[in-house]
């Protein structure tokens, strides 16, 4: 037996992940356990939780693998400072020591950690990527696509999968990076960087892409083989603290909005044409990986790859026949691509292929607690609960709060691996109602939000009521709702600056999960995906005719998802949720002692 | 750490959670344990009967018994286990706890299980536990709490009765409790400022100081007629008058035995004086730890955690062998 365990840390979310004989056994982000948002710190949570589930010492791991390979990385650090025109002394200082002491520290770290000497290898930032989106895929050979920030030097890449192997087929170097340029018009338009990306996409459908031909001309120029250039005396990442500078500032008319403040359409155009400036790059970055590898099939990875309106583009195009994206995408996944490079590459481990099947297992790779853990975990608060044992009686008990207008926080089974929730650490609600998405907005989430949630749906009815190729098992598709479920609404309201008004015209007979331009960010579900949420979802249809629930993570603002009992406990008596389901434990807000809910979250959690 | 390993019982105080699968962080590297149904760190399940020609022995104890630090398998009663042909060892030890518990463990769990031999895993350190009424722990936050536990008090016959039973669920914190209610924290040793200051300085400086005072960290046992002693006597006895089978009392010693800190002569004079109850033998595993020279013994616990390392676990186990084998041996003959 190889046992590998895979870590990345230092820069986004670190996470770790473990792959015994080439199989995907666990794999955690830090932030679940140490509840710190994006935690990028050494994953020594992730890490024991892995060890707990393959239930390994340390001495039977084979090898201990890094995401990237720091060397690299330090150099591009010190040449960029080398290049910088700029006097970035404090830069500097700040930089180099928190480099040092951390990237290169890592073996000691887990010398210190598991108390004992194992074998440390580093791969490579992108072939991580490329690695984690590949080896999991049900495809036997692929072209594989990685864009985010910046790794190392690269910042994309375009690869080809076979079998065993990866092989880099060319590479963006920093400071050409899409992932920046959209962090820096998310910068821009008052979004917080590295976490506020996704909340410049749900922005998009209400601009007009007013803005695509200046970016053209000043911003980035795009190649005939889908590579791309940035104008660097735009941007203030290279020698400032900023993503963009004075000339950007200039060029957009303005300074950055900020944060907090009201959202004008002048952000929603801007994220309009960054959006569609990100879908043009991603297209012909895929163009020239199907020219350079004549595949049918298409492996993505990276932040880039998050970008679920650019995938849905990219799948409706039928440049490939196939496509299968990395969920954990971000750096995050980067430990599990680690594990699995060096499984496949360097120990040779043959790959267990079932092209009918990925084998990310659901991505559901935490942990889960059992029902002893769980009401151990909630007598401690005195919850009062109901034991339901039946998983049918369960599942229509829940599904008829739903049907009532409940809001639901329901966990149950492995925790999901990524940013997504999946339905084993979710808040759940019905879709048909026009109160739903305010509701859960204002009550649950704590903010005003412009984004419809995303819909989860039986994948046997998703052709009825999506406009679907593909299969979405990860929530990483966005598609538009069939035109018999649409609502049509006066679109003048668009150009009306308070999207609030706009966010609660109901646009659909879903109206809880359907934005704007009538688009969703889809999760289909099968009983293999989790049995426990299709149950629940089918018993939903059954009472209601609407095979569709309302998904969204299971956390407060700021907060990250919540993992065990106890997280879902705190978060469910903070909030207005009217259910908790743990496992086959039932919690009705109405009996639970002190069920006034508290804002202490806003102290513990920084906003996002 | 994610998970939760102990549940609330109302008459123990706590007991891990039935069916955990957990790995601990620890300055070993890290300890793996699973529990069993009933909620003890067991690879057995812990059935009443026992197969035809099969011995059984039932260990009881605190965390030095329960494994702290270490991982299944690697516990002395798992290598007890592996050297003992035919035999299965329930280990029935739970952290934290004190010989006042352990007696309840058997009074609710065990005492109707099938068996040939009982072990009472006796860390001497349990003398302070006995006497107190709540327990010190850090929570996740690295707050001090405090658990309340079961207690037992000497009747004017002698006689032991049980007190704090349902035990209160509440975690309490310092503050919340009178002055006689403090009296009843467990004791971890006095002059709490020097000691905190020692700690700060690291393990190697503690040791010396311990060194340069001579230190005894357990008083109660200086005399017969101490309250602590004549309680810890009282359980014994009463325990070991339910018990039909011969009873093991290992006095588990504290590092500053091991490593010669401190003088051992108070303790072993209190347990050689039980010896004269039936049923009872002591079997006291110093004078085996003292055979290997000091740097040796310095790795039979970890740097800083005072628990047994794996090293520490096997000469206890060796030890205790034996004791166990003829008892086994002469049991089995008188079955």
């Amino acid at each position: 037996m190889i046992n590998l365990l895979g870590i990345s840390c230092f820069y986004h979310d670190s996470a770790a992940a473990i792959v015994q004989d080439g199989e995907i056994i666990a794999a955690a982000q830090e932030e679940r356990f140490t509840r710190i948002k994006h935690d990028s710190t050494f994953p020594r949570n992730s890490i024991n939780y892995c060890l707990e589930e393959a239930f390994l010492e340390p001495n039977e791991l084979n090898a201990i693998i890094f995401y990237d390979n720091p060397i690299y990385s330090f150099d591009r650090l010190i040449k960029t400072f080398i290049n910088s025109e700029k006097s970035i002394e404090d830069q500097w200082c700040k930089a180099i020591p928190r480099f040092l002491s951390s990237k290169f520290s890592i073996q000691s770290l887990i010398q210190d950690m598991l108390n004992i000497q194992i074998p440390v290898y580093v791969t490579r930032h992108h072939l991580s990527h490329a690695a984690s989106a590949f080896f999991p895929s049900p495809f036997e050979s692929a072209a594989i696509l990685t864009v985010d920030g910046v790794g190392e030097w690269a910042t994309t890449s375009i690869s080809f999968g076979q079998d065993r192997e990866v092989e880099t087929l060319k590479e963006i170097n920093f400071p050409h990076s899409l992932g920046l340029l959209y962090s820096a018009f998310t910068y821009y338009c008052g979004f917080k960087v590295n976490s506020g990306e996704y909340k410049l996409m749900g922005l998009a459908p209400y601009g007009n892409p007013v803005y695509v031909d200046m970016i053209y001309e000043h911003l980035v120029a795009i190649k005939s083989d889908g590579s791309f250039r940035l104008n660097m005396d735009f941007f203030g990442y290279l020698d400032s603290d900023y993503m963009t500078n004075q000339k950007f500032h200039q060029l957009f008319g303005g300074l950055p909005r900020k944060p907090e403040t009201m959202i004008t359409k002048k952000e929603m155009d801007l994220a309009s044409s960054i959006q569609k400036v990100t879908e043009d790059i991603i297209k012909g970055l895929a163009k020239h990986a199907k020219e350079l590898t004549g595949s049918d099939s298409l492996c993505l990875a990276g932040g880039v790859a998050l970008n679920c309106v650019s995938n849905g583009i990219l799948d409706n195009s039928k440049l490939f026949k196939n496509l299968w994206i990395q969920p954990a995408a971000g750096d995050a996944g980067g430990a599990l691509g680690a594990a699995l490079a060096a499984s496949h590459m360097l120990f040779k481990i043959p790959r267990k292929l079932n092209i009918n099947k990925d084998s990310q297992k659901g991505s559901l790779l935490g942990p889960s607690y059992s029902t002893y853990e769980v009401r151990a975990a909630l007598d401690q608060y005195g919850a009062i609960y109901d034991v339901v044992d039946d998983a049918k009686e369960r599942a229509f008990r829940i599904a008829n709060a739903i049907k009532d207008g409940k809001i639901v926080g329901f966990m149950n089974g492995r925790m999901e691996f990524g940013p997504r929730a999946l339905g084993s650490r979710s808040i759940l609600g019905d879709p048909r109602r026009e109160d739903t998405q305010a509701k859960m907005n204002l009550k649950i989430k704590y903010r005003e939000s412009f984004r419809p949630f995303a819909p989860s749906i039986l994948k046997s009815r998703a052709n009825e009521w999506f406009d679907l190729n593909n299969d979405s098992p990860y929530m990483l598709l966005v598609t538009t709702i069939s035109k018999d479920k649409r609502k049509s609404f006066n679109k003048k309201e668009l150009s009306n600056n308070n999207l609030l008004n706009i966010v609660n015209i109901p646009k659909s007979t879903i109206p809880a999960v359907t934005h704007v331009d009538y688009s969703a960010r889809i999760q289909t579900i099968t009983i293999e995906n989790n049995s426990e949420y299709f149950n629940l979802i089918s018993a939903f249809e059954s009472l209601t005719g609407c095979p569709v629930l309302v998904n969204t993570s299971f956390n407060v603002r700021g907060e990250p998802i919540v993992c065990s009992p106890d997280d879902a406990y705190k978060c469910f008596m903070r909030t207005e949720m009217d259910l908790l389901v743990v496992e086959n434990c039932i919690m009705q807000k109405s009996h639970q002692p002190h069920n006034q809910p508290d804002d202490s979250w806003k102290d513990q959690y920084e906003l996002d | 750490m994610a998970r939760r390993l102990f549940q609330y019982d109302p008459l123990i105080s706590y007991r891990f959670i039935p069916c955990l699968k957990a790995r601990v962080d620890h300055e070993s590297g890290g300890y793996l344990f699973k529990t069993n149904t009933l909620g003890f760190r067991s690879k057995h399940e812990f059935n009443k009967c026992k197969e035809p020609n099969q011995k059984r022995v039932l260990i009881f104890g605190d965390s030095f018994t329960a494994g702290d630090g270490v991982s299944d398998g690697k516990r002395y009663s798992d290598i007890l286990e592996n050297m003992l042909p035919n035999t299965e060892i329930f280990n029935f030890g739970m952290p934290g706890t004190g010989t006042d518990q352990h007696y309840l463990i058997w009074k609710n769990f065990a005492m109707d299980i099938e068996h040939d031999l009982v072990i009472i895993g006796l860390q001497v350190h349990n003398i302070n536990r006995i006497i107190a009424r709540y327990r010190k722990y850090l929570n996740k936050e690295g707050n001090t709490i405090l658990l309340a536990k079961p207690y037992f008090e000497l009747d004017s016959y002698g006689r032991i009765q049980l007190r704090n039973v349902p035990v209160p669920p509440e975690k309490l914190s310092i503050e919340s409790l009178n002055s006689d209610q403090l009296e009843y924290i467990e004791r971890t040793g006095r002059m709490i400022w020097l000691r905190s200051l020692i700690k700060k300085l690291g393990p190697s400086a503690k040791d010396f100081a311990q060194r340069l005072v001579r230190f005894q960290p357990l008083e109660a046992y200086n005399t017969r007629l101490n309250p602590a002693w004549l309680l810890m006597e009282a359980i014994l006895q009463k325990w070991v008058s339910e018990i039909e089978k011969p009873v093991i009392i290992c006095p588990i010693p504290l590092y500053q035995y091991i490593e010669q800190i401190s003088s051992p002569n108070h303790y072993q004079e209190r347990f050689r004086s039980i010896e004269r109850i039936p049923k009872i033998f002591i079997h006291d595993p110093l004078q085996d730890f003292l055979q290997f020279p000091y740097n040796i013994r310095r790795e039979f616990r970890f740097k800083v955690d005072q628990h047994f390392t794996p090293s520490g676990h096997k000469v206890l186990a060796e030890s205790l062998l034996k004791s166990i084998k003829p008892l086994l041996t002469n049991n089995s003959t008188n079955l």
